[in-house]
């Protein structure tokens, strides 16, 4: 029987919760249409994550293990995912949308001479191939995608589907694989990676996201502070990042990344398109902006006209108050 | 590379394309600086761009299926007061036939699509490699040489030619540089226009104004569509968008305390607009300054040694009521500049006496025979008889002339004798309509 | 050193745009460079004037994107291919790197730069499928480049921070626009680029190497709208506390 296959992006030991989100989804797929869903982990621990995985019930779970995955190289991980789908040939091959997934899935069609979309934001399958919804235009608009390929291979936005439970029988299997260095042709020279221990922005519950408005480090405290009473992670706009005030891992927007929190709360932010790309799909939207005609007053739920260091002091203080009341 | 041009034009719009132009199909070597990212991509306005100048610039345009939108066949002129407009209308099969004399233009698309014809014009012409439409590009100074103007300045880099035009449009920074006009420049004759294009199904659009293929509409408005500010409104079909926006006096604008903005969303609410925009998209939304078309604004000399100036950066507009006449100003001021320039170089004289040309064969166009016989047209637009009483008289005559109450209807000519009672005196009246009589 | 970059002619994401009967229409039929591509311009011109060598910038498209060769040029790029297509809208990434591939097959070069992704469809496959195709080292979503030596030292952008790649030559890099601010052209550049030479490539030869288009876009529809909510004007301590109330007792989201 046929297999739609995920995989199953890790980071630091964890699973990553969008790869849950397109596995839950494979799993439903594979009911409707009388097939199999199962998962594939490549990660230097595989076999000890897939023990974190069967909860999420894939009919087999594929591991390939070896230490040159301890960090993200594309030409070890597409020789393995390549190695991969040649033994278990599957219908489909989908992946969570992460910088890691989408540095490889143009190779890895390539390769497989197989076709891919990426970034689609909900998917289904046809009698020949996948069709999927992809926002297109710097996310103005949605496309209907069609693939008529024997073999596709997608990525899908974080936040697209809800992660379900599944109790099955789950069979796990180890591929052997092998690399040696000569073969890995680009090298590693040093990871720079941003503060650490800071909650992972694309899967965070809630997030505050600091624009061009937040000037200095009185801002920035400001940003904080409320972070860390709404237990949220801190994104920021392309205005931020570039200027280096925020690490640019923390960019949301078009060329950053795609957040769909149930709060986002956009500080001194003006909502240009590109930015909107990246949040437009959290569920409650919270400007604070002083141009009253900004542009993200025109998606936001609660728009705050008004200068952040004047609104901050006293939102943070009564999100407090609300929180020792619970 | 580095060799002088025959002339620099300053500004992409009307006027610097209709002079470039002419300036590639005569042959000569020439640079034209737009600061927009493209051509049109900073122009506001309107949309009729009147008269059959544009025959002139691009033969049988009408063939083509771009960059116009329309031809006006059809014509309303609105007094509005605060539930009522009355209208004079006119539709006629004249207006149907080439040239048109008045085709609406988007200008994003518009001096665009012109700037594609200057550029095939300059492809065919001996200059193909060395003259150059550059966009994106801010001239900041006009060089000048003991009075005479040799080239323009952009950030660093200086370019050089036999002759400048500056057609920079409204904000004419580099016109006042020169010292052709005062720095200073009164709020008082000048308006601020903004606009709303709004966007329908096609076929609704049609409908709803009655269009046949090509044809169109323009409605300027008078009266409460201002809400007390001097000014006017318009009202233009394009393909499947109408412009919708209104001119308003900067002073008047200051001194009331108002924001066109609002003004522009009382106007769209008012029942009579509300009922023709209904279902429309608004896609866009513009505001930008334009002159009066006063003469008090208009430089005196309009050249220099090797310098000329067109456009409305000279201030060539009139707004007289029943239109704006801004861009076919343009295009004639830009065209006769070319041809001064052209003839310049024949005799290598570009000296102020060869520049005055311009300026006198100019005289001589409806340009300025216009703007100097409709003097009184365009002051009387400011007069609040003519925007607030003249409107509201007539919508109060209206009411009572068109509404059957089954009680003893009074004669017109009382109805009318009452309205005027109501809201101005007949010595106000006449004071108007003998201003109007000399204004038109 | 020889530059191959890679660039494309988009539609204007910010002009107005509306669907009709499914399909996409563009009002102003505006088109740019892609802002990406513009970044591994401007990324092959700082090089550039550091180390020398030369830049070709490759495009594929219809007439009317032979302009956005010129605007590659006018940045500094020294000469075009411009790869005639008779559309812009039927083909995927993958035709591209197909064709692009089948170009580059015979040429000798050092790096090749892609953009990161298309502005308007974001799709971010063409690069390292071309490089696959051509069996080139790659690495994606660079903000940083430097020369150490002769090899290029490649920072990217990667899920928890930013990795820094060796990259030996022949290689494909894609951009970010994080990268850099792509210059201007100056009048001088625009005069320029009038000069420089562009090279006419049919893509007939090109498309032989074209396997079936394998995605296929169906249809536009519009995202399922966000309306405007609520606006708080008034005197900050009283509109902050206001909505955090909301947020908790109306929203639930506290
Ligand atoms: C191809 C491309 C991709 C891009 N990708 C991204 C992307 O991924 N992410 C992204 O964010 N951007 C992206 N951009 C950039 C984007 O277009 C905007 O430039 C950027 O998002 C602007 O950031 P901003 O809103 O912080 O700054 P601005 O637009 O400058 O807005 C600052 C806002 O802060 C408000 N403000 C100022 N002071 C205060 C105060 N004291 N109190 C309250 N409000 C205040 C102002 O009113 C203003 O609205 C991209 C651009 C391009 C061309
Ligand atoms: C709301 C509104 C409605 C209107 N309606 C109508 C109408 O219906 N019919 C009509 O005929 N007219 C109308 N007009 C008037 C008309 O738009 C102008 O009169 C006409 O555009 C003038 O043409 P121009 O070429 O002189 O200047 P513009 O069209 O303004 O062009 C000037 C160009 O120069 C460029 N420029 C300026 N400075 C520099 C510089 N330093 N360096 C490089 N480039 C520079 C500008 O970017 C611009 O592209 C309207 C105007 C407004 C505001
Ligand atoms: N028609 C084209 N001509 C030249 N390069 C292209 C073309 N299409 C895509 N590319 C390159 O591929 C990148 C975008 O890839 P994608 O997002 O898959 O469309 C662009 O930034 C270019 O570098």
């Amino acid at each position: 029987m046929s297999t739609l296959l995920t995989y199953i992006s890790v980071n630091d030991g964890k699973i990553k919760r969008s790869s849950l989100e397109v596995l839950s989804r494979c799993n439903e797929l594979a009911d409707i249409h009388n097939l199999t869903s199962s998962a594939l982990i490549i990660d230097k621990d595989a076999s000890n994550i897939s023990e974190q995985l069967k909860a999420y019930g894939p009919s087999v779970i594929y591991t390939i293990e070896n230490p040159v995955f301890k960090n993200h190289l594309n030409t070890p991980l597409l020789k393995a995912l390549s190695l991969a789908v040649h033994s278990i040939k599957p219908l489909v091959v989908a992946f969570a949308s992460t910088e890691s997934t989408k540095d490889i899935l143009g190779a890895l069609s390539a390769n497989l001479g197989a076709a891919s979309l990426s970034d689609v934001s909900e998917f289904e399958l046809t009698e020949t191939g996948v069709k999927a919804k992809r926002p297109v235009m710097a996310s103005k608009i949605v496309s209907s995608v069609e693939s008529s390929d024997r073999l596709t291979l997608f990525t899908v936005r974080s936040g697209s589907y809800d992660v379900s439970l599944k109790t099955a029988e789950t069979k796990v299997e180890n591929i052997p694989f092998s690399f040696n260095d000569e073969e890995l042709k680009i090298t590693l020279k040093e990871i720079i990676t941003a503060s650490s221990d800071k909650v992972d922005l694309s899967e965070a519950e809630t997030v505050i996201a600091a624009g061009r408005g937040v000037k200095d480090e009185e801002g920035r405290k400001l940003v904080e502070e409320l972070a860390s009473v709404l237990n949220a992670g801190i994104g920021a706009s392309r205005a931020l990042t570039e200027a280096g005030v925020y690490d640019p891992s923390l960019q949301i927007g078009q060329t950053g990344k795609v957040v769909s929190p149930q709060l986002y709360i956009g500080i001194g932010i003006s909502g240009a398109i590109q930015h909107v790309a990246g949040m437009a799909n959290s569920k409650v939207i919270v400007a604070i902006n002083k141009d009253s005609d900004a542009p993200i007053f025109d998606i936001a739920d609660y728009g705050i006209v008004g200068d952040l260091y004047k609104i901050l002091p006293p939102f943070i203080d009564e999100l407090k108050k609300v929180k020792s009341e619970k | 590379m580095d060799e002088k041009f025959d002339c620099i034009i300053v500004g992409a719009g009307v006027a610097g394309l209709a002079a470039a132009m002419i300036l590639a199909r005569n042959n000569l070597k020439f640079l034209l600086i737009e600061k927009g990212e493209f051509p049109g991509s900073k122009n506001v306005s309107g949309g009729v761009l009147w008269g059959s100048d544009l025959a002139k610039l691009v033969p049988k345009y009408w063939e083509e299926d771009a960059g116009w939108d329309r031809f006006i066949n059809h014509r309303r002129l609105t007094f509005m007061d605060e539930q009522s407009a009355f209208s004079v209308d006119f539709k006629s099969a004249h207006f149907n036939e080439t040239p048109y004399t008045g085709v609406v233009v988007l200008r994003s698309k518009f001096d665009r699509w012109l700037a594609d014809k200057v550029q095939e014009a300059i492809d065919s012409s001996d200059y193909a490699m060395d003259s150059f439409i550059a966009t994106n590009i801010l001239v900041e100074e006009v060089l000048m040489d003991n009075g005479k103007a040799v080239g323009i300045r952009t950030g660093e880099e200086k370019f050089y030619a036999d002759s400048v035009i500056i057609a920079e449009g409204v904000n004419n920074l580099l016109t006042r540089q020169v010292g052709l006009q005062d720095t200073y420049v009164p709020a008082d004759h000048i308006l601020t226009g903004v606009k709303e294009i709004i966007r329908f199904d096609q076929k609704v659009l049609e409908d709803r104004f009655q269009l046949n293929g090509r044809s169109g509409m323009s409605n300027e408005f008078v009266g409460y569509c201002t809400d007390g500010i001097e000014g006017g409104g318009f009202l233009y079909t394009n393909k499947d968008t109408i412009s919708i926006g209104l001119v308003l006096g900067l002073k008047d604008l200051r001194e009331k305390e108002k924001a066109p903005y609002d003004i522009l969303n009382t106007f769209k609410q008012h029942s009579v607009i509300s009922d023709i925009i209904r279902g429309g998209e608004v896609v866009e939304y513009s505001a930008h300054v334009v002159s009066s078309g006063d003469t008090r604004l208009m430089p005196e000399k309009l050249y220099k040694e090797g310098l000329l100036i067109c456009g409305e950066a000279a201030n060539l507009l009139i707004n007289t009521g029943k239109a704006i006449q801004g861009m076919d100003y343009a295009m004639r001021s830009g065209i006769i500049a070319a041809e001064t320039i052209i003839k310049a170089k024949e005799s290598s004289d570009y000296s102020e006496t060869s520049m005055k040309r311009y300026q006198d064969a100019l005289e001589n166009t409806y340009v300025m025979k216009d703007i100097n016989n409709f003097q009184d047209a365009v002051h009387l637009l400011h007069d609040p008889v003519m925007t607030q009483k003249l409107p509201n008289l007539l919508c109060d005559f209206g009411r009572n002339f068109f509404s059957i109450k089954n009680e003893p209807t009074p004669k017109s000519r009382d109805m009318l004798r009452g309205a005027i009672k109501r809201h101005s005196s007949y010595w106000e009246l006449m004071k108007v309509g003998f201003k109007g009589y000399r204004a038109l | 050193m020889k530059f191959y970059v890679c660039i494309k002619q988009v539609p204007d994401v910010n002009a107005p745009l509306q669907i009709k009967n499914g399909q996409l229409i563009q009002d102003t039929d505006r088109n740019s460079l892609n802002a990406y591509d513009a970044s591994a311009v401007e990324a092959a011109l700082v090089l550039q004037e550091k180390h020398g060598g030369e830049i070709v910038a490759v495009l594929i498209g219809p007439d009317k994107a032979k302009e956005t060769i010129r605007k590659a040029m006018a940045m500094g790029a020294d000469s075009g291919v411009f790869i005639h297509s008779e559309t812009d809208t039927y083909y995927d990434s993958y035709s591209y790197a197909q064709m692009l591939a089948a170009y580059f097959k015979n040429k000798e070069f050092n790096y090749i730069f892609c953009g990161k992704q298309s502005q308007d469809t974001d799709a971010g496959l063409t690069g390292s499928m071309l490089a696959e195709l051509l069996g080139l080292p790659y690495v994606t979503n660079a903000v940083g480049l430097e020369f150490s030596g002769d090899v290029l030292l490649v920072r990217r952008q990667g899920d928890t921070g930013q990795e820094v790649i060796e990259l030996p030559s022949p290689g494909l890099v894609t951009c970010s626009n994080d990268m850099n601010d792509p210059r201007i052209p100056n009048l001088k550049g625009i005069m320029q680029s009038k000069r420089k030479p562009v090279e006419s490539v049919t893509s007939d030869e090109l498309q032989a190497a074209l396997s079936a288009v394998k995605t296929k876009i169906l249809g536009y529809e519009e995202k399922p709208g966000r309306e405007a909510g609520k606006k708080y004007e008034g005197e900050a301590d009283e509109i902050a506390r206001q909505v955090a109330r909301i947020l908790d007792e109306t929203e639930n989201v506290i």
